[in-house]
């Protein structure tokens, strides 16, 4: 109830934001000015910068759990297995606190924008005023479907209530879109307006549905949706590493264990496909403006994906190191590990290949130096042909991972199981023989048409992935165990592991937020509305990269106070309570 | 505080930590704003050079295509192309009846009508993010690539004479005139344009007023039989281009061609 009370503070705090905003007197009345002071020490830019990432950052876990907590109640229900149902439920009460900190958050950014930037806050709120009431109303919604949802779970619990729970669960989970895809039209109208608004443009003129369904904002929104999810698995793992960590009894050990392997399946699962997404985001600010497109991948921004590399590099080694380790659990797995050394190799050098920069900005001196804009031997790898090649073999290895995992203590019972492993083995070959032809002749063919291999390269690796995976259902039917999985028998440096994970992909988030926010460079609406303060310069990765740390260092401080709060509203009852010690 | 406690912070601040080591050890570029810049009219060659140079090199953002590299984006116009020198050496004989200063000027303000074979047409129109006076000034340091600089105080307007100045006709709400400055580039009209688009002549029997508005501000969404393999090389900016009543202007025009 306490947390209850915290989110009728914060909406009451933000209603009366709004309301004041709104009003006909201000509106009549008042004139906002363009700037307000500048925050002091760190600047208005990092102050709204620090805030508005972090609000994001518990934007995106409140809205990927509900996502990761209907998933897992759907296994409970359909697969009769009551762990998941318990999992589920207790993601569901870290949501009841994580709200108030997104609001709290929200509220605090919406304060900043306010005082900082009125002027771009007025021109917004004239253009969206309708869809920010909607807004602010979807959070009534949501947060009455949150409470039906988490304090019914014991109610609806049986039967065809449970099944009315778990359609309360999709609704969170529809409330929640809904929020995201009113929020990604504000901030992706500021990066890709309608051409026909100009700086001479009064924002009452600009059609709403226009500008609020812009040529940005379905590629945002389908990589936010997936990008959360992963976000909400990677900190589920985490908060099961921790757990795991501190567990005192084996019970405790093994229930923590299997928690963070299905938050990691599910972010990394979810992760493969977000890439693809990533693509189709590029391709339409390529689309949209040009300038725009060659200012992320080539101007100034050029190094941020070589950082971002980095990171997925480190994403993918971790998430492979875990699944390797656990292979030690699995009956069986052992006839797996010789392989892993040739999979390390395949990551480490992909790894490489896509962190070897091509078209980097330069000036004189570094041209000079590198004998050109590329370097005559690494610009070789450079290329988009070799860099989507090595992504995707990537993925692929990955997903070898997930099904080595997948089938190590399982021994198929089916006639043609031989038949059917050889098939997948065959469709994993070809599909990396096609990927790796596409990435050399890429090299002989015009830039447009390379282009479009990458497309033929991703739709190979996602048909073989399912191709393989649907074999493996059918395979791995009525399949003989060779012994159960030996839940919590882990060795805690894999542990380790989901927290770099969870790190990565915070860190990635507030990179990513950067890069998308960046590339609009001196403008705060893209060639409509200049920023004119001392901030205006887009700063460079060094300074970017500080700021995004002290994000994530807020944010995983503000979460681990979220978890140990959610702790103290009700004892998790993921492990069953033990056996009573009879008296002697 | 217990080891495990300890050990996990460790992890997280060591994370994160290396990767802001990476991000710090990578070359640092900033995106710079243009600087609000205002000549005299006894501006010196000299110091439009040097602020052309640095608009060039660095806010203009004119590197990310024009490199000195055979794989740029755009030609190479600093030192030389296809041995025909840097810029200020060939910009005169570019467009017959254009001196130097006339086409690298417009080059700037209206790419889409001076692209150089062999590239595509990605260069945006840099009065839509530069002012008068900086973009006379680039103006200037190409000429100083190996020509002379004959950009003076004179030539550079106020920014409110400036959109005359480009072009009478961006201010003309003639929509003949109109039709001649932005349409013909693709369309044909009374005998006259290329014939890459849909002639204009009887525009308005296949077209409502609401749908030529559409097609002008939208063109992808209202598409003409036959053109399908064209409708990506519309410019989506005329939105820009034109003002509403130029727009409207020359919407209820076409679509009195019957």
């Amino acid at each position: 109830m306490r947390t209850t009370r915290w989110m009728w503070v914060a909406g009451i705090l933000g209603g009366l934001g709004l309301l004041a905003l709104f009003s006909p007197l201000g509106a009549q009345t008042y004139s906002p000015p363009t700037y307000g002071e500048d925050f002091p020490l760190i600047g208005s830019r990092a102050a709204i910068w620090i805030v508005a990432q972090t609000h994001l950052m518990f934007a995106a876990f409140v809205l990927g759990v509900p996502m990761f907590a209907v998933v897992t109640e759907a296994i409970g229900i359909w697969g009769k297995d009551e762990r998941y149902d318990r999992l589920s439920k207790e993601f569901t009460r870290l949501l009841l606190v994580a709200y108030s900190a997104t609001a709290l958050l929200g509220g605090l950014f919406l304060f900043l924008l306010v005082t900082l930037y009125p002027a771009l806050f007025s021109y917004l709120s004239e253009i969206f005023k309708v869809s920010m009431w909607i807004y602010a109303a979807l959070f009534f919604f949501e947060s009455a479907t949150l409470y039906m949802y988490y304090y019914g779970w014991d109610r609806w619990k049986t039967g065809r209530a449970k099944l009315g729970h778990w359609g309360l669960g999709i609704l969170l989970n529809v409330w929640g879109t809904a929020v995201l895809f009113i929020a990604n039209a504000w901030l992706t109208f500021m990066m890709s307006p309608p051409s026909d608004v100009t700086p001479d443009t009064a924002p009452a003129m600009v059609q709403f549905w226009s500008a609020f369904a812009n040529a940005t904002w379905m590629p945002i929104n389908i990589h936010r949706l997936i990008a959360n999810a992963v976000f909400g698995g990677s900190i589920v793992a985490a908060y099961a590493a921790y757990r795991f960590l501190k567990a005192k009894s084996d019970e405790e050990r093994a229930h923590y264990d299997w928690m963070g392997y299905v938050g990691n399946l599910i972010a990394i699962g979810v992760f493969l496909v977000l890439p693809f997404a990533g693509y189709w985001l590029g391709r339409e600010i390529y689309e949209y403006n040009q300038q725009m497109g060659i200012t992320m991948m080539g101007g100034f921004m050029s190094w941020l994906w070589i950082v971002q590399a980095f990171l997925i590099g480190v994403l993918f080694l971790a998430a492979n190191y875990y699944l390797w380790i656990g292979l030690g659990r699995i009956p069986g797995g052992e006839r797996f590990s010789r392989y892993t050394k040739w999979m390390l190799a395949v990551l480490v050098i992909g790894f490489i290949v896509w962190a070897t920069p091509h078209s980097m900005i330069a000036d004189r001196d570094e041209l000079a130096a590198m004998g050109g804009t590329h370097h005559p031997f690494l610009g070789v790898l450079g290329l988009m042909s070799a860099k989507n090649t090595a992504v995707n073999l990537m993925i692929l290895t990955t997903f070898l991972s997930f099904l080595m995992y997948r089938r190590a203590n399982k021994i198929p019972t089916v006639s043609w199981a031989k038949t059917g492993t050889i098939t997948q083995g065959g469709l994993l070959a070809v599909c990396s023989a096609v990927v790796l032809f596409y990435g050399v002749y890429g090299y002989f063919v015009p830039t447009i048409t390379r282009i479009g291999f990458s497309v033929y390269q991703v739709l190979w690796v996602l048909f073989t992935i399912l191709a393989v995976i649907g074999l493996d259902l059918f395979i791995m039917r009525r399949a003989e165990s060779r012994g159960p999985i030996r839940w919590g028998q882990m060795p805690e440096r894999s542990q380790y592991a989901l927290f770099i994970l969870v790190v990565t992909f915070t860190w990635l988030m507030g990179l990513m937020g950067f890069a998308r926010s960046g590339i609009r460079q001196h403008w705060h609406v893209w060639e409509v509305m200049r920023d004119t303060t001392e901030h205006a310069a887009t700063p460079a990765l060094g300074y970017a990269a500080q700021v995004i740390s002290v994000c994530v260092i807020v944010f995983l401080l503000m979460i681990a106070f979220v978890f140990w709060i959610g702790g103290m509203i009700a004892k998790p009852q993921l492990v069953p309570d033990p056996e009573p010690v009879p008296a002697d | 505080m217990s080891s495990v406690d300890l050990k996990i912070i460790a992890v997280v601040l060591a994370t994160i930590g290396a990767f802001t080591l990476v991000a710090n050890v990578i070359p640092q570029v900033e995106s710079d704003v243009p600087p609000d810049i205002a000549f005299g009219a006894d501006v010196s060659p000299e110091e439009l050079v040097e602020v052309g140079e640095q608009l060039y090199q660095g806010a203009g953002g004119c590197l990310a295509c024009h490199a000195e590299s055979p794989g740029a984006r755009g030609p190479n116009i600093i030192t030389d192309y296809r041995g025909q020198g840097p810029i200020g050496v060939r910009c005169a004989d570019r467009v017959p009846g254009l001196d130097c200063k006339e086409y690298l000027y417009q080059a700037l303000v209206r790419p889409g009508d001076h692209v150089v074979d062999d590239y595509p047409l990605i260069m945006p129109p840099t009065d839509r993010t530069l002012t008068q006076p900086q973009i006379w000034a680039i103006v200037a340091y190409l000429q100083s690539l190996g020509g002379e600089v004959t950009v003076t105080g004179a030539d550079i307007p106020d920014e409110d004479e400036a959109e005359v100045e480009t072009d009478p006709a961006l201010a003309s709400t003639d929509p003949v005139e109109l039709i001649q400055v932005h349409c013909l580039r693709c369309h044909v009209y009374e005998g006259e344009g290329i014939d890459i688009g849909r002639p204009l002549d009887d525009i308005g029997a296949h077209r409502s007023a609401d749908e030529l508005r559409r097609a002008i501000l939208d063109p992808p969404s209202v598409v003409a039989e036959g053109y399908e393999d064209v409708v990506g090389l519309m410019p989506l900016d005329f939105g820009r281009q034109l003002n509403a009543e130029q727009l409207e202007a020359l919407v209820a025009y076409l679509s009195t061609r019957r």
